[in-house]
């Protein structure tokens, strides 16, 4: 990420809220095929499309975070659990130098891997009760994929600082315990692509950001990989 | 049997042209009808070998396509797995998985997946519906061709799964054979027993037996059920395992509609040319016999009326017609004039004998000729002509034939005669109906030389009719016979002058003589028609007292 940094610290922390505001559908959901599959096994509810309202999944799928390397990164670990040949989740958001645990529930043999900048690996394939732990060290978008089903798809959002956040169902985001000063606010979506704005937390230590995405007409749609 | 020349003019005529033209028409309408059978065949070939053709390239999109399918990298990698973990359920799970859903997303019915040895590993088939997984341990599927599985059956086709170069197994791809997509009737069989077929209305045995008479032939024409079919062996796919299809078309369906409609201008045709043939026959056959048909009636009309026919006027342009009528009527005028000379002569001969008759006496002689003369006078005074005209004269001329039978002595008495004399002279008019009753063709002149001797009021004799009962004839000569009788003399007394003769004739007018006939002589008097001179010449015949009319003139 090639942006310039203002950091100021401050004494005080407040938050940051905002809104995403997301007015049209922006991904074209594939949904898994309904292969009744297992037939003979146990029965695996499979990954129908729940009925959410899809401009809320839009909404709930997009990531913000405050650009920069300040503060301590993590060491948590998240899951991106295979189930019902899906991953899931399908977005996962750590801070640089966390690890995500991938664990197969399902019957069947899946296989996890990325080609992304920030972090390539291939856990091979693995049965169900495996899991396999990866640590990201570095900030950045990672795909995960699955050799053998090709519609399986998630995203692992390596943030370079451990403010970030997703936004829920209706758009809403607080990012908390920021401490006072000017920072770049990044809104991401995985169709849309980044959107930056500048944000400056005062010492009340409230600011509020709002994101309409796509940008209005005549706005410049960033790139969603870089 | 007997047939009239009309019908035999015409049946002469018609029948050959009828045989004729129904044969030609007849073949003709084969000729066509084979002609347009085979160009019917030839299209059908056409149509049926395209539709294979394009079935064939479908095939061939379609196996690209199915290529395109057997290079799907989950697929490869799901294979792999299984060869690295050939014990583990999960990897058999895994490919079965993507099996499925390579089969739920471009519906197909049968996917198995085999080992480079052609061992089958994993498989689902499509069965109602469902894809289930296939037991794969006893199963051979082919490669290539169909596959019968319980009662479905499987088209499929096999391409390598290859990786860098290495063949690392074999997915077989099929779906339900389904001869609904045939856009003819077909036929699936495997070594001769028919499995499916869509051709209507045929039973498996009369399929399987229409196989057998096409052998191993590509294309071939077999009857089924009574049709004939064409059926072309599709040979684009090897299908092994003694698996046949056939498509089939029925030539007769296409070509019988065709055929009703030549045979329907060909009967049509030939029934207009038969009324055709029919009327001109029945033109000319009645154009040929109705000159004959004329002479024909003809000659009928003088049948009865008993007079030659004359053609003078011929009735006919036609050369061998007018022949035979100018024949005819030179036969018939001869026939005619031969019969007149005979009459002729007949005439003749009663004539002189009836003249010999009247020289037998000076005083009776050109009696007979004389009479004729006066009645033919009074005859053309009463405005008689022709026929009748000349009946008189022949009948005046015979008048008095009957004398032969009297004796001379009587007739030559000198004198009066006694009664019995007068009953023998009186006899004279039967005894000359005898005599020519017996000559045919005489009877016209019976009345007068019978009843010349009948009174106007029936004093007469033989018969004593009277006035109009005697024929008028009889009552011409009657008076022509008194008026010579008495103008002429006898051996007893002078002959009376004419002016005299006709005042006697007068005064027996009305009881003697019918008035109107003396009238009549009275006219041919005035006209100078009695020429009687000579005799009134002869003054010293006449001191004679005049005898009485009556019964004197015999």
């Amino acid at each position: 990420m090639l942006v310039i940094l203002t950091f100021l610290p401050s004494l005080r922390a407040g938050d940051i809220e905002g809104t995403i505001i997301i007015q049209r559908k922006l991904t074209k959901r594939k949904v898994t095929p309904s292969a009744d599959f297992y037939q003979r096994g146990a029965a695996v509810e499979l990954g129908s499309d729940p009925d959410q309202d899809p401009l809320a999944f839009e909404r709930s799928h997009v990531v913000i975070y405050l650009d920069g390397n300040f503060g301590a990164g993590g060491n948590n670990t998240a899951e991106l659990n295979q189930k019902d040949r899906r991953f899931s989740p399908d977005l996962v958001v750590i801070p640089a130098g966390s690890s995500v645990s991938f664990a197969n529930l399902d019957p069947i043999f899946h296989n996890v891997f990325s080609l992304s900048k920030a972090k390539s690996f291939d856990l091979g394939n693995y049965p169900k009760d495996q899991s396999r732990t990866v640590t990201f060290a570095k900030a950045g978008i990672v795909f995960v994929d699955c050799h053998l089903h090709p519609n399986m798809s998630a995203v692992i959002v390596v943030t370079p600082n451990r403010w970030s956040t997703k936004a829920d169902g209706s758009g809403r985001f607080v990012l908390s315990d920021v401490r006072s000063g000017t920072y770049t606010i990044v809104a991401w979506h995985r169709s849309a692509g980044f959107f930056r704005k500048t944000v400056h937390v005062n010492e009340s230590g409230h600011a509020t950001v709002d994101f309409t995405i796509p940008l209005d007409e005549g706005g410049i749609v960033q790139q969603a990989r870089q | 049997m007997k047939v009239r020349f009309v019908t035999r003019a015409f049946l002469w005529s018609f029948i050959p042209f009828a045989l004729l033209l129904a044969g030609s028409f007849w073949v003709i309408q084969q000729r066509v009808q084979r002609t347009v059978h085979s160009g019917l065949r030839s299209s059908l070939r056409e149509a049926h070998m395209s539709m294979a053709r394009l079935r064939q390239e479908s095939e061939l999109q379609n196996s690209r396509f199915l290529r395109i399918v057997a290079e799907n990298p989950p697929l490869k990698a799901g294979l792999q797995l299984l060869l690295v973990n050939p014990k583990s359920g999960s990897a058999r799970l895994t490919l079965e998985d993507q099996l499925r859903e390579i089969a739920e997303t471009l519906h197909f019915d049968f996917l198995l997946v085999s080992n480079p040895e052609g061992a089958p590993l994993v498989g689902v088939v499509r069965i109602d519906d469902q894809l289930v997984a296939m037991g794969t341990q006893r199963m051979k599927p082919p490669q290539q061709g169909f596959f019968s599985l319980g009662s479905n059956t499987y088209q499929v086709t096999s391409f390598p799964i290859d990786i860098n170069d290495e063949n690392i197994g074999v997915l077989s791809i099929g779906e339900h054979f389904d001869l609904s997509e045939f856009t003819t009737p077909a036929i699936l069989a495997q070594s001769g027993k028919v499995l499916r077929s869509s051709v209507p209305n045929a039973s498996p045995a009369e399929l399987e037996s229409a196989l057998r008479n096409c052998g191993d032939q590509a294309e071939c024409e077999t009857q089924v059920a009574g049709e004939t079919y064409m059926t072309l062996a599709a040979d684009s796919i090897n299908f092994g395992d003694g698996y046949t299809l056939r498509s089939l078309q029925s030539v007769d369906s296409v070509s019988r509609p065709v055929q009703a409609v030549v045979r329907e201008v060909f009967l049509i045709a030939t029934l207009g040319a038969l009324l055709a043939a029919a009327a001109l026959s029945f033109f000319s056959s009645r154009s040929i016999v109705r000159p004959i048909a004329t002479v024909v009636s003809s000659l009928r009309q003088s049948e009865n009326t008993g007079t030659l026919p004359s053609f003078e006027s011929n009735p006919t342009t036609i050369h061998e017609i007018r022949e035979l009528t100018e024949s005819f009527t030179r036969a018939a005028t001869a026939v005619r004039e031969s019969r007149e000379n005979l009459q002729q002569a007949y005439v003749e001969f009663i004539g002189s004998l009836a003249g010999a008759l009247d020289a037998r006496d000076d005083y009776t002689a050109g009696h007979s000729r004389r009479v004729s003369e006066y009645s033919c006078a009074i005859a053309e005074a009463l405005n008689i002509t022709g026929s009748d005209l000349e009946v008189l004269r022949v009948g005046a001329l015979l008048h008095d034939i009957g004398k032969i039978g009297v004796m001379d002595s009587v007739l030559r008495k000198p004198g009066k005669l006694t009664g019995d004399e007068m009953v023998l002279v009186q006899q004279h008019p039967s005894i000359g109906r005898r005599i020519l009753e017996g000559v045919r063709g005489f009877q016209s002149y019976l009345p007068i030389v019978e009843l010349h001797h009948e009174n106007w009021d029936g004093t007469g004799y033989p018969l004593h009719l009277s006035d109009v009962k005697v024929p008028l004839c009889a009552r011409i000569v009657h008076v022509a016979d008194a008026y010579d009788a008495m103008t002429s003399a006898r051996p007893y007394r002078f002959a009376l002058g004419h002016e005299a003769a006709m005042r006697e004739i007068k005064r027996c007018a009305g009881t003697q003589f019918d008035p109107e006939i003396v009238l009549a002589l009275l006219n041919a008097d005035q006209a100078g028609r009695l020429a009687r001179n000579t005799r009134d010449a002869e003054p010293g015949l006449r001191l004679v007292p005049v005898p009485k009319a009556t019964g004197e003139a015999y």
